[in-house]
């Protein structure tokens, strides 16, 4: 168990912080109550990353500055009525609302106003204004029914809460006037409220000042380090500039840098070396390459429809080229959002654009589900949750059967999204056009696309419990409600439209450059792909249930940034690239040290160790080999896969065709994603599962991928390969076949002792190779053997 | 605090997973909520030292079942030809449904008349419970089986009724059972895969992966295919001079470079794991095949699975598989009898009596063999076998004299053997039609937390957060089913 500080303001309330194992804290929370029962934690606030503590009474000293905090129990009852926002409200709020708010309020009573109050509910009044004793609200909580248990688990309220609500109503229930309370006004410590920081305003602070200039190459190293030096961190050095160059080409292209690059860079003395090399990744075409996938993964992206009959989507394909090009030419991501969501609807439409509305048909498909109108709501269901996740780091989808239970996202706000997709093609029809429009409604041949199918649709109705047998109020299609400032319906579209513009709508408020989420959840990727690890840890979920921001004065600032540069992300890309920060090391000269202080790393005192992801794996053994075939853009080739893989598939009519060996050579993201038969080489390494949004994939280390690159015929392929080029480079003799081996593989030469153990590899191999005498190629064998290993080893899959 | 204890509060599901994987700390992967308020109560002892995902962990609770043969009857049998005895079928036979009788005409098909089983029902074992003549061997093991006829489910059609009786929804992209309790449980042999499907060689299920996939969990967790003959699972083997002797030498070598690698670099907890991945492997290339080699067993166990004889041989060999990989410590089997589609299945629209004739000749006589094998051994009581199909047939015909059913997601039978469950007993009720389950009805939720629960998982307390949300097997709906627990 984490270690729980409880510190005693003065104050009434006490702060609760959890400290996760020895490092930072991970909720902070001001606690209303008392600790010995056990009833945890009011008001999460959004604050700043304390720093580290070796110990303790460290800690407590640190949190003690920071906000004040007097060793004192709570000051003695006061006989004043106690004051209504800060003592009685949370309580309600906190204890009463979830059940006993307007909709379907329990037992008929609603504690959101002093009338309701008064008026009651089904057990009569709630309260007898002066008369704390004759007070149901007081004898129900009392009596240990209120609040009900959870699950087995009592609710009391501590003694303290029972005492201010005895004396507020002895004095009167004083109650400001026109005040109601909403269980969503304010976070506690069970849920989120609107003031729950990654819904407040993006704050435009200036990067710390630091006066460590050799620690400072640029505003993100600032931020860094003042929140490492608040902790008593220092940064690691540098890495060598070998692990630099391969750290930033796999990050940025999804590829290794060969010997010779590796070389150049390590040689390079000129002051830029290091931004030439940022540059020319950033504008190599394999950037987009890289990053397609990674946003590929965020939209569900497979090239089949799932289920039964898994039918193909033609053109998927078209998509992914869209994505790869639109990163490739910086398209702002302001752009980038509005043709996705209605690329159909734009004023410029264009091919181009309605192919990126293929964002909205990506999903699975279910051409016999159990009941085609219940199926609507699942289809539904998916695209408010893509569209939530990937924009604005949000799970609405929570939303769809009841108000959300972390976040302030109510059911009305569910079906204000679902509404904007409720025109498209989502009810039942000739499953032939697989959920999709027919080619003339969506004005195109050749393309997954989506458009709306009429300007005037039904109205969708909220659904009850998620029921379809019972439908309630009618809901117009808007944003959140959680954007207070932001927070509308969509303007109907001029009469004669064929299309609502209701999504439009919904991009443009999602672009809006005063929605406090979009920019913040889109740098947080991007930090994330580079670092390993995003400054918010949870990148599809930037609600209760997420995790804190580590950095939140730089993650505003980024978010600034890139609003500020017209939502071009290379610029933003460049500058996380030309810290200091990305160059550091993996290793730090003190690590067992804040190995114990800081764990997790999330102050950034080093640079993160990262296991290759299953296409820069599989395409750096392509690239090494010298069989990559880098040819762009297109369909997508079809792997070979194992014969027992196949036999999972129930349809022998749909038998899997790979393509000529000769195209199999492609980059991964080039590869035919069949979601009933995902290739399990890819899988294994952790490939996303292509059917919820994926911000982030799993990484696993087992015997499954030990087996893969052992004995996969891939695997194998590939070592034959390695081996074949390093006899065509001439190499003459067993030592020069070592070393070009090495170079090849892992773009540098052998120490002394690793050439040795690998002549003692060839020589083992050989003999025993031959000792078969049925193999006349020991030599070759023996080679491709110590290619196979170079492959299989970790320096090739880890990335430092 | 302990220093190497873990605190998964707060961890994202990365770094739960990367610890898992790398073993920097212990695991901890039930709710983020603990019964008493807040904080995460530590559902699994705090091993010191590095672990796998995979490594055994104890049950939340003490229970007999440490493992799950599941008899995946694919295509939907009838259960009113075997297991729910409808006599008053026979009264109504010729007369079409009542009309208050309301329900989905799955794939539109021609809707016929009440019609009777097809063969005859025989009391069994001193429970006397009804089995029908399709099951005439398992009908000898009466005594052993808990019969529950009020299973119903969420989807008439195969393809999400297959991926709901695997992962409690309809729609593909959730864990499925076997992954649950791997991820629960762990798994006792290290050199086997925790999880393993086997599947009828006529094909896979419809929906394919998703019916074994781990879902949004790691790929640790998800089932591996595994052949019943020569290499069980894919990448066993190299090519033919990668001899285990020169395979050998290429992972001591590798060892080595590897050490040289991580000598200079510290936090290499996961380069370490990635070594010992090595090892595994290389013993799992030897166990694998040692647990689907059946030579070892003796003629007259092989010929009471029936192998070597038709047309038992296929699932004989599965269900003898199974119990191996069950003595050797794997968590979850699954065996499928019926492959691709139709009457390949035991889908039978075409003729019960044609289809249910030959699956039920396939695997009457393996499944009996299973469980006497099981009880020699004394491995009954410790291993939890379920038979059951994704959804039942319809007590009526697909037409006049049409001698096949359509599917009936709304009553069909499902049953239970083994470690914790009563035996010789019959649960809930049809109505008098064999229609819809009516009393002690069990949705496919509450068979998933019996299961769970007979083998000491709570199925409320075993969570993945993902996305926001703590999510689980049986979600919002599921209880256990306590009557049919010793």
């Amino acid at each position: 168990m984490g270690t729980t500080y409880v510190a005693r303001p003065p104050d009434t309330i006490r702060a609760l912080f959890t400290i996760d194992s020895n490092d930072t804290v991970l909720r902070s929370t001001v606690l209303m109550t008392r600790n010995q029962n056990k009833t945890i934690i009011l008001l999460v606030s959004y604050m700043k990353s304390f720093g580290t503590s070796p110990s303790g009474n460290a800690f407590l000293i640190i949190l003690s500055l920071a906000i004040g905090v007097a060793p004192n129990t709570l000051a003695a009852e006061r006989l004043t009525a106690p004051d209504f926002e800060r003592e009685i409200a949370p309580i309600i709020v906190r204890r009463c609302l979830e059940c006993h708010q307007d909709r379907d309020p329990s037992g008929r009573l609603v504690l959101t106003t002093r009338s309701s109050m008064l008026k009651g509910g089904r057990g009569g009044p709630a309260i007898v204004s002066g008369d704390s004793e004759e007070s149901y609200l007081i004898s129900r909580i009392t009596s240990g029914e209120m609040p009900p248990e959870i699950k087995g688990v009592q609710q009391h309220l501590p003694d303290n809460e029972i005492t201010l609500l005895r004396r507020w109503i002895q004095a009167g229930a004083p109650w400001p006037e026109q005040r109601t309370l909403d269980l969503f006004e304010a976070t506690t410590d069970v849920r989120g409220g609107r003031d729950w920081w990654s819904l407040q305003p993006v704050i435009e602070a200036e990067p710390p000042t630091m006066n460590r200039a050799d620690l400072v190459e640029n505003p993100i190293d600032a931020f860094v380090l003042a929140a490492l030096e608040q902790a008593d961190l220092e940064p690691a050095p540098l890495a060598s500039k070998r692990n630099q160059i391969r750290r930033i080409y796999y990050d940025v292209i999804g590829l290794p840098p060969t010997y010779e690059q590796v070389n150049e860079f390590v040689s390079d003395e000129r002051e830029d070396a290091w931004e030439r090399v940022v540059d020319e990744l950033l504008n190599s075409p394999q950037f987009g390459e890289r990053w397609a996938r990674h946003w590929l993964d965020l939209v569900r992206f497979a090239e089949t429809s799932g289920y039964e009959r898994d039918q193909v989507k033609t053109n998927a394909w078209r998509y992914r080229d869209w994505v790869v090009n639109a990163l490739n030419d910086d398209m702002p991501y302001d752009r980038f959002v509005l043709e996705q969501l209605a690329g159909d609807e734009l004023p410029d439409r264009s091919e181009q654009t309605v192919i990126a509305t293929g964002f909205m048909r990506l999903g699975t498909w279910n051409d016999e589900p159990n009941d085609a109108q219940d199926y609507k709501y699942e289809r539904l269901e998916d695209l408010v949750h893509v569209t939530s996740s990937a924009f604005l780091g949000l799970t609405v989808k929570c939303a769809r059967c009841h108000d959300h239970k972390f976040d302030p996202i109510l059911q009305e706000d569910y079906y204000r999204i679902a509404a904007t997709f409720w025109p498209g093609p989502i009810e039942p029809r000739d499953a032939n056009l697989l959920g999709g429009p027919t080619v003339s409604e969506l004005g195109y041949e050749n393309i997954l696309g989506w458009t709306d199918l009429t300007g005037s649709p039904p109205p969708i109705h909220l659904l009850k419990q998620g029921k379809r047998d019972k439908p309630g109020e009618i809901v117009e299609a808007g944003s959140l409600s959680a954007v207070a400032a932001l927070f509308k319906s969509f303007d109907p579209p001029p009469a004669e439209a064929t299309s609502t513009t209701r999504r439009l709508q919904l991009a443009r408020w999602i672009i809006d450059k005063k929605n406090p989420l979009t920019a913040r959840v889109l740098v947080n990727r991007i930090w994330q792909h580079h670092f390993g690890a995003g400054l918010v840890r949870t990148p599809n979920n930037f609600g209760f249930r997420g995790d804190l921001p580590t950095h939140p004065g730089l993650l505003d600032w980024l978010a600034s940034e890139i609003v500020r540069g017209g939502w071009r992300m290379k610029p933003i890309h460049k500058q996380l690239l030309m810290s200091r920060t990305y160059r550091q090391s993996v290793a730090h000269p003190r690590h067992d040290e804040y190995q114990l202080r800081n764990a997790s790393n999330k102050l950034l005192w080093r640079s993160e160790r990262r296991r290759l992801d299953a296409e820069a794996l599989r395409d750096s053994m392509l690239l090494v080999t010298g069989e990559l075939d880098e040819s762009r853009g297109g369909p997508s080739f079809r792997s070979t896969v194992n014969s027992n893989a196949l036999k999972g598939l129930s349809r022998k009519d749909a038998a899997w065709q790979a393509s000529p060996m000769s195209q199999q050579r492609r980059r991964s993201l080039y590869m035919f994603s069949q979601r009933s038969l995902l290739l399990p080489f890819m899988t294994s390494f952790n490939f996303s599962d292509t059917i919820s949004p994926c911000g982030r994939r799993d990484v696993t280390i087992s015997p499954t991928q030990a087996l893969a690159l052992l004995n996969n015929s891939f695997s194998h392929d590939r070592s034959t390969a390695l081996a074949n080029r390093v006899i065509e480079s001439a190499a003459a003799n067993p030592a020069e076949k070592v070393r070009m081996t090495w170079r090849i593989s892992l773009g540098r030469m052998p120490t002394s002792r690793e050439e040795q153990l690998s002549l003692n590899h060839l020589d083992e191999q050989r003999e025993r190779f031959k000792e078969g005498e049925t193999d006349p190629q020991s030599e070759f064998l023996a080679l491709a053997s110590l290619c196979h290993v170079l492959l299989n080893s970790n320096e090739f899959i880890f990335v430092d | 605090m302990k220093k190497n204890q873990s605190f998964p509060c707060g961890l994202t599901r990365r770094e739960l997973v990367w610890d898992m994987g790398a073993g920097f700390a212990g695991l901890a992967l039930t709710s983020l909520l603990s019964k008493d308020g807040f904080f995460t109560r530590q559902a699994f002892a705090n091993a010191e030292g590095p672990q796998n995902p995979l490594a055994p962990r104890p049950q939340h609770f003490p229970a007999k079942a440490t493992s799950v043969i599941f008899l995946m009857m694919n295509g939907a049998p009838s259960q009113v030809d075997t297991f729910d005895y409808k006599p008053e079928l026979e009264k109504y036979a010729g007369l079409t449904m009542p009309e208050d009788k309301s329900y989905i005409n799955s794939g539109g098909r021609k809707v016929g008349y009440l019609t009777p089983a097809w063969r005859n029902f025989h009391p069994g074992g001193e429970s006397g419970l009804l089995i029908s003549d399709y099951f005439p061997n398992l009908r000898k093991h009466a005594d052993k089986l808990c019969v529950i006829n009020s299973c119903h489910t969420d989807s008439h059609a195969h393809g999400s009724a297959l991926v709901a009786m695997n992962t409690g929804k309809t729609f593909i992209g959730r864990p499925s059972l076997g992954s649950w309790c791997t991820y629960g449980l762990g798994t006792e042999n290290q050199s086997l895969p925790g999880y393993v499907v086997m599947l009828d060689k006529r094909g896979g299920p419809i929906s394919g992966e998703p019916n074994w996939s781990s879902g949004f969990m790691p790929s640790t967790f998800s089932g591996t295919l595994f052949r019943p003959i020569g290499d069980p699972i894919l990448d066993l083997k190299g090519p033919k001079h990668m001899t285990r002797e020169a395979q050998r030498s290429q992972i001591d070598f590798l060892a080595k470079i590897n050490e040289e690698h991580l000598s200079s670099l510290p936090g290499r907890q996961e380069l370490v794991s990635r070594v010992d991945s090595y090892e595994l492997a290389y013993r799992m290339q030897a166990e694998a095949p040692e647990a689907v080699d059946i030579t070892k067993e003796t003629p007259e166990t092989l010929s009471m699975y029936g192998i070597g004889q038709e047309p038992t041989d296929e699932f004989g060999r599965n269900c003898l598989v199974a119990r191996r990989l069950v003595e050797r410590g794997v968590r979850f089997v699954q065996l499928y009898s019926g492959g691709g589609h139709l009457e390949e299945t035991w889908d039978a629209h075409e003729s019960i009596e044609k289809n249910h004739g030959q699956h039920g000749a396939e695997v009457d006589q393996p499944i009996a063999a299973l469980l006497t094998d099981l009880v020699q051994r004394g491995m009954l009581e410790e291993t939890l076998v379920v038979w059951g199909g994704e959804f039942g047939r319809m007590p009526f015909s697909e037409g006049k004299d049409a001698p096949g059913r359509n599917h009936n997601p709304y009553g069909f039978t499902m049953w239970l053997a083994g470690a914790g469950v009563r035996g010789g007993m019959q649960y809930g009720k049809t109505d008098e039609l064999g229609f819809e389950a009516v009393e002690n009805k069990v949705h496919l939720h509450d068979i998933h937390a019996t299961i769970l629960h007979l083998l000491g998982l709570d199925h409320e307390e075993l969570t993945y957060f993902h996305q926001g949300r703590k999510e689980s097997l049986t979600d919002v709906g599921g209880g256990v089913i306590r009557d049919v627990i010793l």
